[in-house]
């Protein structure tokens, strides 16, 4: 029973009105990771969550929700 | 792929680039002329040059990049060592007095084999034990 962790990366992205770019240099990752954690591909480390959520002034829960596959 | 921080990561393709159009051109040139030393020391040239952009950069590694190359080793590991594992076998068995070369050929596989296991458990030991996984409280 594998589970997938959903993100708004995306909507805070676009609140603080940010570019990929701008939020890859802000973490010290490329862009195809920011790419790939909005749209769900890859889950980030707890140390890139932890930069998002200070990035952001939110805590990790606030970002992140934890959705089990019960298929 | 690297993330280069100080260096536009553009430009450092673009440098990257060139370099290796300056190397193919005198490789060419080398080819052409029958010259040995021209094509050794284009290459030569060319390092030096990438050792010079490479200081240039201060390089950040991305977390998502290398859990992609983590997965690409252990895939082509997997694939691999029992291919060329069963191929040394195969190599052995097939081998006779009119094909002798093809046990040599099997041995040396099947010793490449064993290096190969045999440093995939060296690493795999300590790295389970610089992460943590020997059992100490």
């Amino acid at each position: 029973m594998a589970g997938m962790a959903k993100n708004k990366l995306k909507v805070l992205r676009a609140m603080h009105e940010m570019t990929q770019e701008e939020l890859a240099d802000r973490l010290g990752v490329s862009r195809q990771t920011v790419i790939a954690i909005e749209n769900n591909k890859y889950n980030p480390s707890l140390d890139l969550a932890f930069k998002m959520a200070r990035l952001f002034k939110l805590t990790i829960e606030e970002i992140f929700t934890y959705e089990e596959d019960c298929s | 792929m690297l993330y280069i921080n100080n260096m536009n990561n553009k430009t450092y393709k673009w440098y990257r680039m060139g370099i290796a159009f300056f190397v193919a051109a005198m490789m060419s040139i080398a080819v052409s002329l029958d010259n040995t030393w021209l094509a050794l020391s284009s290459v030569v040239i060319g390092m030096i040059f990438m050792a010079v952009v490479r200081s240039k950069t201060k390089r950040i590694v991305d977390e998502r990049e290398v859990m992609v190359r983590q997965k690409a080793a252990q895939m082509t590991y997997a694939i691999f060592a029992p291919t060329i594992g069963l191929g040394s076998l195969l190599l052995m068995l097939l081998a006779d007095e009119s094909n002798y070369f093809l046990e040599a050929m099997g041995i040396v596989l099947s010793y490449l084999t064993l290096f190969q296991i045999a440093l995939f458990s060296i690493f795999l030991v300590f790295y389970n034990r610089k992460h943590g996984g020997h059992g100490e409280e």
